[in-house]
This record gives C-alpha cells, sequence and structure tokens, in this order.
C-alpha cells in the first residue's frame, strides 16, 4: 500500500509538474472497534527432517501493544493420510512442537487444535518439491528511484498447477513473503523477482536468504489475498479477512509445503 | 427509401391511430434553432405558443423542433440560457417552416431579467435530469485549472465524486460502471485519464452536457444509475476561429470553420500534456528515457444537404502512455467515431439514424529479459441506432427506435518473445448483441398535468465461439459445454417501463413523479478502491445475469422572484438486483474463468436531494445537499446482512458561487462537504509468521474521516473589441489546505516495533494554478 501511494503521488508530480510539498503522510488517532478475541492458528508441516511449530494465538486489540498473545493448553494433533498421528507438545505459552519428522509430498496432512472446548481443523496437501537453480539480483528503477530485488530461478514442472511462496531475510532479518503462481509460466525456466515492500534496502555485502516453498492451492490463495490487502500489485481492495483452510472460525492457515533455502551475498 | 418510409408510417400510424383523429384540423410549424453567431444548432431551446392557452415544445439534440397547432393566431417566445430570447407573433393557417437565429447575450451588458417565464423546469414531466451550462464551467474552480464537466457535474445533488480529484462519480447509489457516458452518442468506457484524476472530455470541444439520474427516458438504456449524454461542436458555419489555452497541466487549441458557409462545417479539437517534456532534460537516464503523457483528439464535420438532410461525422481519440525505460511500458486509451443522418420524413417525423464505433484497450509490456510479455485487452462496439420523433398533435410527441449493438470483449492475449519464461495465452473473447426497441410519448393531457410514458424492450444474447462452464453457487465449474460462433449461448428479454408525470401546481410550482426500470448486461470488473486502466468488463453469461434496477422518484419544483430562484426537491428509492462483487483473494490479472470468482447480491438505495439555485444576475450560483443511504447484501459477505456499499455517503453538500464584479473580472468559488466514504477499518490484530496481520470485522463499517473543501477562482478577461480575446484563469484548490485523508493505512510504529499506527495520506493540500486562454 505504502508503494502504490507513493508511486501514484510520484506520478502525479510528474504528469502536473508540480511538486506537492503538501501531499503527505501524518499519524493520526483513529477510534477504532475491539472485536471480541478470536482464535488464530498458524501451522507448518515441511518435507524437512525437523521440528515442526504450530502458534495458536488469540486477537488483540489494536491500541494494544503485545506481539504474540499465545493461548495456552492446547492439544494439537497431526495425521497424514497415510495413517501418521502425532501428538504437539507446547513449549511456550501458545508455541506447540512436534517430534522431529520428515514431512512426504503428496501427502495430505490433517491438523485438529482442540482449545477452549472447541476443535479447528485444516488439511493441506504437501505439493512436490521444487527447488531454486540459482539467486540473482535485477536493478529496477521508477523515475530515479532503483532499487536492488534478489531474483529466484528454478525450472516449473509442466502441467500441474504450481504455487510458490519466498519468505526473504536480509542479513537474518525477515523483510516480508511474497507467493507466485505458474498460471502464465507452466513448465518454463522462471525467474521470479522477489519485489518486497520491507524495512531494507539490499547493499553490497548483505547476506540475502530466501526460502522457497511449494505450497497448495488454499494456501496460495490464503497469501494472494493477505496480499492484495497490504495493496501489492495494485491499488488496495476493500479488506476483508483471508479465507483460512481452519474449520469453526479460526483465523490462520495450516501450510504442509515443502521447502528450500538458499543464502547468497550481494557482491 | 420511399418503401421504408411508408412502412414506418404505416407501421405507426396503426398503432396510434386512435391519437391522430383529430390530427386532420391541424398544422406542422417545424424549424431548426440556431446560434446567429456561429451556425450552431442549440439543443433544448424552449418554444412557447400562447392563444387562449400555452403550450410549447423544446429542440431536440439536433437542434431540430416540430409542432402541431390548430389554425389561428399565436405569440411565440423562444428562450435559451446565454441568449437573448425570441418574442414574435406567428399565424398558423398552413404548414410552417420557421428556423430560428438566436443572438448570444452579451456578457457585458447587464443582464435584465424579461418578464417572458423561463419556467420549463415547472412544466415539463421530466425529472431527474440537470444539465450543465458551459459557460458555468468555464468559471468554477477546477484542480490544476483544468476544466472538467465530469468534474462539475459531481457538484450536482444526486452525483457524488468517487474520490479525492476523481472524474469518476456516483449516481443516487450506483457505481461508476453504472453510468452510460455517451460522447455523440458513442459509449466511452473509460472516461478518465491517468487513475481517474483528469476526465476524457475536452470542455472546448462540447456543446452541450445532459445527466439523467432518474425517470430515464426510453431512448436510453443499457446501464443501471444514469446516462451522461455528451454533444461535441459541430463548428462553426459562419466563419473561421481558433481559442486555445496554455495551463499548468496540458494546452490546448481548437479551430472551426465553415467548408461550404452555411452548408458546411468542421471543428478539430486536441489537447495534450506536457510535463514529460521536462523528463527528457533530466541527465539521469532512468529519468530521461521515461515517457508519461496524455492526450485527446476530437473532430467533427457536419453537411447540409437540404432542408431535409443533415450528414454529421465526428470522431474522439485519446490515450494515455506511460514508459519506464527499459522496464516497463503501458498505455490505454478510447476511439469512438459516429456518423449521422438527420432526414426529415415529413414536416413532424424527424428521424436520426447513427452508426456507431468505440474502441477501449490498454496494452501492458514487460522489457524484462527473461520474462518479457506483451498483454493486449480490449473492448469493443459497433452499434446502429434508428430514432423517430414524431409531433402526432399538439398534445402528443412520440419517440421511438431501436438499437443495435454487438459487442466483442477481448479479456487478454498475452505474448512474449521466445526466450521468456512467459507462455502465450489468449483468454477466449466474448461476444453479445444488445437489441432494444422503445417507444415513448410526450403528452400533455391538459393545462396542468403532463406525461411521458414509454416502454424499453431489452435483448442480449450472447455468442459462441467458446467454452462456457456452468458454475453452482461456490464457483465451481459443475459442467462445461463447446459453443461453434455465432451459436447461441443465453439470452435474456426485459421490459423495462418508463413513467413520469407533473402536476403543474400554480405558474410557479409542480410535483412531479417517476418510476423506471434499467437493465444492464455489461458488467465492469474491478476490486479495487480506485480506478484503473485496466478494469475489465464481462457480459451477462448463463452465471451473470442482467442487473436490474427499479427507481420511484418524486419531486416538488418551484421557481421564485420571476423565475431567477429556481428550487427542487426530488425524493428516491432504489432497488437493485444481481449487483456484483467479489470473493476474498480475487485475482482479476488475466483470470480465465473470473466468473468462478464473483459473488451476487442485491443494492438498496434512498435519499432526498434538495436544489437552490439563482440564474441570473450579477451574483448567481447554486446549493446542492442530498441526504441518502446505500447498502448492499450477499449471502457470502457478513452472513447476508445488508452492509454500507462503498459510495454510501450520509451528507453530500455543494456551494458554487459566481460573481461578476466588473466588466472584465469574474471571481467564483466552491464549497464541498460530504461524509466520508464507507470503509472497513481492522477491529483487532494478530501475529502471522512474526508479522502483523490485521483483523477486519463487519464490511464497510467505518468511516473515513469527513471530506470539506473551499476552492477560488479568478478570470480577468481581456479588453474588449480586439481581434484576439485573451483571458487568464487563477485559481486556488484547496485554500485553506485541510488535509483530507486519500487513504489511511495500518503499519507497525517504525519506532516502536510492538505498536500499530493509523497512517494518513493526503493527495492535494492547497494548489494554486494559472491558465491562459485565447480565441481569435
Amino acid at each position: 500500500m505504502k508503494k502504490y501511494t507513493q508511486n501514484l503521488i510520484l506520478i502525479l508530480c510528474l504528469i502536473t509538474g508540480v511538486v506537492f510539498l503538501s501531499s503527505c503522510e501524518k499519524v493520526i488517532d483513529l477510534e477504532l472497534k475491539n472485536a471480541d478475541p478470536l482464535i488464530v492458528i498458524e501451522g507448518t508441516i515441511s518435507n524437512q527432517s525437523e521440528n515442526h511449530f504450530v502458534r495458536i494465538s488469540k486477537t488483540i486489540p489494536f491500541e494494544q501493544s503485545a506481539n504474540f498473545n499465545g493461548v495456552k493448553g492446547a492439544q494439537v494433533t497431526l495425521k497424514s493420510s497415510a495413517g501418521l498421528s502425532i501428538a504437539f507438545t507446547e513449549v511456550t505459552d501458545g508455541i506447540y512442537r512436534s517430534p522431529r519428522l520428515r514431512g512426504t509430498p503428496g501427502l495430505t496432512y490433517t491438523l485438529d487444535v482442540l482449545v477452549e472446548g472447541k476443535t479447528y481443523s485444516a488439511k493441506s496437501t504437501m505439493p512436490s518439491p521444487v527447488i531454486p537453480d540459482s539467486i540473482g539480483f535485477k536493478t529496477l528503477s521508477f523515475f530515479g528511484n532503483s532499487n536492488i530485488y534478489p531474483t529466484v530461478y528454478y525450472k516449473d514442472p509442466p502441467k500441474i498447477q504450481n504455487q510458490y511462496r519466498y519468505i526473504l531475510k536480509i542479513n537474518g532479518k525477515l523483510q516480508g513473503d511474497l507467493v507466485f503462481e505458474d498460471r502464465f509460466n507452466d513448465g518454463n525456466a522462471v525467474s521470479d523477482v522477489i519485489i518486497y515492500d520491507g524495512d531494507d534496502d539490499i547493499k553490497s555485502g548483505d547476506i540475502v536468504d530466501i526460502e522457497m516453498q511449494s505450497i497448495d492451492r488454499n494456501v496460495f490463495k490464503y497469501f494472494f489475498a493477505l496480499s492484495q490487502i497490504g495493496g501489492n500489485g495494485g491499488p488496495p481492495v476493500a479488506p476483508a479477512n483471508p479465507v483460512s483452510n481452519f474449520s469453526n472460525g479460526a483465523l490462520g492457515i495450516f501450510n504442509a509445503c515443502t521447502k528450500s533455502t538458499k543464502s547468497v551475498v550481494l557482491k | 427509401m420511399p418503401f421504408s418510409k411508408n412502412v414506418l408510417l404505416f407501421g405507426f400510424l396503426l398503432f396510434f391511430c386512435s391519437f391522430s383523429v383529430n390530427a386532420q384540423d391541424n398544422y406542422t410549424i417545424n424549424g431548426v434553432v440556431k446560434d446567429s453567431l456561429s451556425g450552431e444548432t442549440l439543443i433544448g431551446v424552449t418554444l412557447k405558443f400562447t392563444a387562449a392557452s400555452q403550450s410549447g415544445t423544446s429542440t431536440n439534440a439536433y437542434g431540430f423542433y416540430s409542432y402541431k397547432l390548430s389554425p389561428g393566431e399565436y405569440n411565440l417566445s423562444v428562450s435559451y440560457i446565454g441568449y437573448r430570447s425570441i418574442n414574435r407573433k406567428i399565424s398558423i393557417n398552413s404548414d410552417l417552416r420557421l428556423d430560428l437565429n438566436m443572438v448570444p447575450d452579451n456578457i457585458l451588458e447587464e443582464i435584465v431579467i424579461s418578464s417572458e417565464k423561463r419556467n420549463d423546469n415547472i412544466v415539463n414531466a421530466q425529472m431527474g435530469v440537470a444539465k450543465i451550462n458551459l459557460s458555468e464551467i468555464r468559471n468554477v474552480p477546477v484542480l490544476f485549472g483544468e476544466r472538467d464537466v465530469l468534474k462539475t457535474l459531481q457538484l450536482l445533488p444526486g452525483i457524488k465524486s468517487a474520490g479525492e480529484g476523481n472524474s469518476g462519480f456516483y449516481v443516487r447509489g450506483g457505481s461508476t460502471d453504472q453510468n452510460l457516458i455517451l460522447l455523440d452518442e458513442a459509449p466511452v468506457y473509460n472516461a478518465s485519464h491517468l487513475l481517474g484524476f483528469f476526465s476524457t472530455f475536452n470542455s472546448d470541444a462540447i456543446k452541450d452536457v445532459s445527466v439523467f439520474k432518474g425517470g430515464m427516458p426510453a431512448q436510453y438504456g443499457g446501464r443501471l444509475s444514469s446516462v451522461l449524454d455528451i454533444r461535441m461542436n459541430d463548428g462553426n458555419k459562419k466563419e473561421f476561429t481558433a481559442e486555445g489555452g496554455i495551463g499548468l497541466i496540458s494546452s490546448r487549441l481548437k479551430v472551426e470553420g465553415p467548408l461550404i458557409k452555411d452548408k458546411s462545417s468542421f471543428m478539430i479539437s486536441g489537447r495534450r500534456t506536457y510535463a514529460d517534456a521536462f523528463l527528457a532534460l533530466s541527465k539521469d537516464s532512468s529519468i530521461n528515457k521515461n515517457t508519461l503523457y496524455f492526450y485527446d483528439l476530437n473532430a467533427k464535420v457536419n453537411y447540409q444537404i437540404d432542408d431535409k438532410n443533415t450528414l454529421y461525422l465526428s470522431g474522439y481519440f485519446g490515450r494515455d502512455e506511460l514508459g519506464l525505460s527499459e522496464t516497463f511500458g503501458f498505455d490505454w486509451g478510447n476511439a469512438t467515431s459516429t456518423l449521422r443522418w438527420n432526414h426529415l420524413f415529413s414536416n413532424r417525423l424527424f428521424s436520426n439514424t447513427s452508426l456507431i464505433y468505440s474502441n477501449y484497450n490498454y496494452v501492458i509490456e514487460n522489457f524484462l529479459e527473461e520474462n518479457n510479455f506483451k498483454v493486449n485487452s480490449s473492448i469493443r462496439d459497433m452499434n446502429l441506432k434508428q430514432d423517430f420523433q414524431l409531433a402526432l398533435n399538439n398534445s402528443h410527441n412520440v419517440r421511438f427506435g431501436l438499437d443495435l449493438i454487438h459487442h466483442t470483449i477481448a479479456p487478454g492475449n498475452i505474448t512474449a518473445s521466445a526466450t521468456s519464461s512467459v507462455n502465450e495465452v489468449t483468454i477466449e473473447k466474448r461476444k453479445g448483441n444488445e437489441i432494444a426497441a422503445y417507444i415513448s410519448d410526450e403528452w400533455e393531457v391538459n393545462d396542468k398535468f403532463n406525461l411521458v410514458y414509454g416502454l424499453r424492450a431489452s435483448s442480449f444474447l450472447l455468442f459462441g465461439p467458446g467454452v462456457f462452464p456452468t458454475l453452482d453457487k461456490d464457483g465451481i465449474t459443475t459442467s462445461s459445454k463447446t459453443y461453434t460462433s455465432g451459436q447461441l449461448v443465453k439470452s435474456y428479454l426485459n421490459l423495462e417501463p418508463r413513467i413520469s408525470a407533473s402536476y403543474q401546481l400554480n405558474e410557479f410550482s409542480s410535483l412531479k413523479s417517476s418510476f423506471t426500470r434499467n437493465t444492464q448486461n455489461l458488467h465492469l470488473m474491478s476490486n479495487s478502491t480506485a480506478s484503473s486502466p485496466t478494469d475489465l468488463y464481462i457480459m451477462s453469461s448463463n452465471n451473470v445475469k442482467p442487473e436490474i434496477a427499479d427507481q420511484i422518484a418524486l419531486g416538488y419544483f418551484r421557481n421564485f422572484n420571476n423565475d431567477n430562484y429556481e428550487f427542487s426537491t426530488e425524493l428516491y428509492f432504489k432497488q437493485m438486483q444481481n449487483q456484483i462483487d467479489y470473493r476474498s483473494g480475487t485475482d482479476l490479472r488475466g483470470n480465465t474463468n473470473v466468473e468462478s470468482d464473483l459473488l451476487f447480491g442485491d443494492g438498496r438505495a434512498f435519499g432526498i436531494e434538495l436544489f437552490l439555485k439563482k440564474r441570473f444576475g450579477k451574483l448567481n450560483g447554486w446549493v446542492g445537499y442530498t441526504l441518502s443511504k446505500t447498502e448492499r447484501k450477499f449471502n457470502d459477505i457478513d452472513l447476508g446482512k445488508w452492509f454500507n456499499a462503498k459510495q454510501d455517503r450520509t451528507h453530500d453538500l455543494s456551494l458554487v458561487g459566481i460573481y461578476k464584479a466588473t466588466e472584465r473580472w469574474t471571481f467564483s468559488s466552491t464549497f464541498v462537504f460530504n461524509t466520508g466514504n464507507a470503509v472497513t477499518f481492522p477491529a483487532g490484530k494478530y501475529q502471522l509468521n512474526n508479522k502483523t496481520v490485521y483483523y477486519y470485522p463487519e464490511r464497510n463499517s467505518d468511516r473515513m474521516p469527513n471530506y470539506h473543501r473551499l476552492d477560488l477562482s479568478a478570470t480577468l478577461e481581456g479588453k474588449p473589441g480586439k481581434k484576439l480575446q485573451s483571458s487568464w484563469s487563477f485559481g486556488i484548490y484547496n485554500l485553506y489546505n485541510r488535509k483530507n485523508a486519500y487513504s489511511i493505512d495500518f503499519r507497525d510504529d517504525p519506532d516502536n516495533p510492538t505498536r500499530t499506527q493509523a497512517v494518513r495520506t493526503t493527495l492535494f493540500g492547497i494548489i494554486p494554478s494559472i491558465t491562459w486562454n485565447f480565441k481569435f
């Protein structure tokens, strides 16, 4: 959203030849409503042999300054279509951890969360893995503003609908995540430019980590809707909550994905 | 031709034989009313015939009038705003052709309030109509000094701006795509430049602007909310003139003149922005290789073959060009053309035949080597229109006609080079025909009671070729069928009754009421809150039903002080069916099955509009106020509860004042106030992947801050009597620098990431402008 408005103002200035000294951003006080707290579940299971985590929290009022409002005492169970059934254990408030295990592409996983007497359940199918071949950088300029963006090169598997999610870190700091699909480049050698809207610009010497996930269709739609509300890729839409794959009205997403991480340093 | 003429007349007389019983005793007076200096035909001139009682008519869109009168002596009075009235005696003892030339009021003269009545607004049964006087537009202050009919229109009650500086508008609770915008009868699909900040209508080229927001006459159809009917200048028939202007944003030039004196003339008018010329001066190659501008070109020629036949050919072409050096290119625009033939079958049967073409397209190009691509998208109309107007007798004025439109929509065609990672994709074209027939009668029942009643039959036919899926209520394809070229996929027929009545309480006040049904078969796909050149249209189909709106309106009209003050109030209630919204996360870009992402629901709107206008004198202007409510209801949004539509604004007020201080100085001012837009703000937040995500409650249950603004302008006319007439316009937009919110965003506090904050973006603070205009 921020970038969209900034670019709009820039275009206006250029076409009119007028500098809007007066167009500005200001932090304002707004009276916002407070909804009753709702359950939020974020769970990921991947094809890596590792501990997988489920985070359970509740929404908090807009004004409140708390990062994560974890919910204790939930029963978290992961099942697979191959008959696996394991329980997660609570490590700290709201954070639940699985034993070390490796997810299998092609299986459908079900996550059941029993909390405060209600069961929330979600299904996600782990797609086949797609591994990045390499990471490069591209310089894009918008009327004199140049920025460097990382680019992921990979081969998209033909005749299959694929969705990808990238999580970008610069020097270990999370900058953002972005989703892509192969609607326009199925089966090709693809380069996805990660045009992120994070805090930091990439400079020479920075360490850039990119985690590439293959995700299922519902997970893609969830993250796409989330990015649309943020105004990525165009003017903002009327904001609404993205459609969760959890039952019973929980917010959040359960993502069974394959993942691989690549790290590069910009010379 | 005589054959078709006879068939038409025969069919017509058969239909209306009941009315024509006493027609034999009467004679017809007809003619064309023109500007005496330029020879331009004048639209909507009032003609009154007074003997024992008073009756009258007005000129149509081609300046033509026709009226039946019984033999006798009449006082004819002809009046039109901005012109000297004509009063003369006529005697009717045979058919009479009477062409009239009206002399423009010299604006430098003291304006005298004439004693004859200018109460057309009281007598006429038509309601929900507003006319924009182009001389008013000249004086109303606007953003950057760019005169703009679409923005002046937004100062009228019932018509609301779609956003700050935006030329899009909402009429009585309808969305922007529910307005039919016609330029010389050709539909203009994207009537704005530069993301909505400037309209495509260069006011130099415009002669007349009418907007119908209710009580829609039967000759118009195809949209739910309104018709904006814009007519271009024909061109000066007497002498060559040129006029133009140099402003902050653009320069304009118009040339017009006779091709054959009094028979044929032309007009050509252009406008272009030029700030991009400065980009080229930059030494930075990432700046000087960019392009960014828009332009408009209007042209028209006409040829009056004889008293009975006139031909008009007009066209519009406009484009926006945006290019970012070697990265990205984007251009979009409209092209329209209209060929018209006015023909008099008899002194009381007027015919107009129009052949219309309209095209809107955009092209997006990505030049990055590995994933270069080019997207082409277009909507194209071929349209044949036949309108007849018959003065049946002195109490019936009948219009009937046919309207055939062939639409072709090419939603997207993606091409790419062989080295690109992008696959070439073509989204299937869609073809459809809209066929409408209408008939309406303007009936002066008696001295007090006027009635306009009519019926429009609108059919829509969707044709192959293509694969057409059938979707269930969740948007899942249940079956799919392939149709061959020209094979009918789906058809709809809607009957649209249109009735308006007026009852004159006395000489200066009347009550009016209307009921209209409108349908719409072209639907704009835009899930964004801003106007965008990539907005996509779809047609009604086996899954998408025609939108339907029924509107009832009631009005009270009163003139005061010798018709110097005009007051009106209208109350409306509107119900809408088959309205469209989107599922969350819908991506309209290159979407091959966009229908599966649509939600269908209902809408309702009601409101009261108040309008007070001072029409003459040194100080004139108006006050408009609207109190309204607009809601939508979809089963899949907020569990099927009614919610505020994005165009819902409780209060909307505009004040316009124009003061002619001296012979050379004119000052004007506008003030607008409206309730903030209905929006959705977060009602909570949570963490996802260590980022803050907001929780949104019910749709549009919050409000942006109230919007208000005061603008000023001053115009200095050059000394009179010179060959080159010039004037200076000075303007100040947003005089008291009100920080109106263009958007409100939510983000983590950069200084304390555990806190979140609301950030207001203001687009336009105080902005001065200056324009130099000339004419010779």
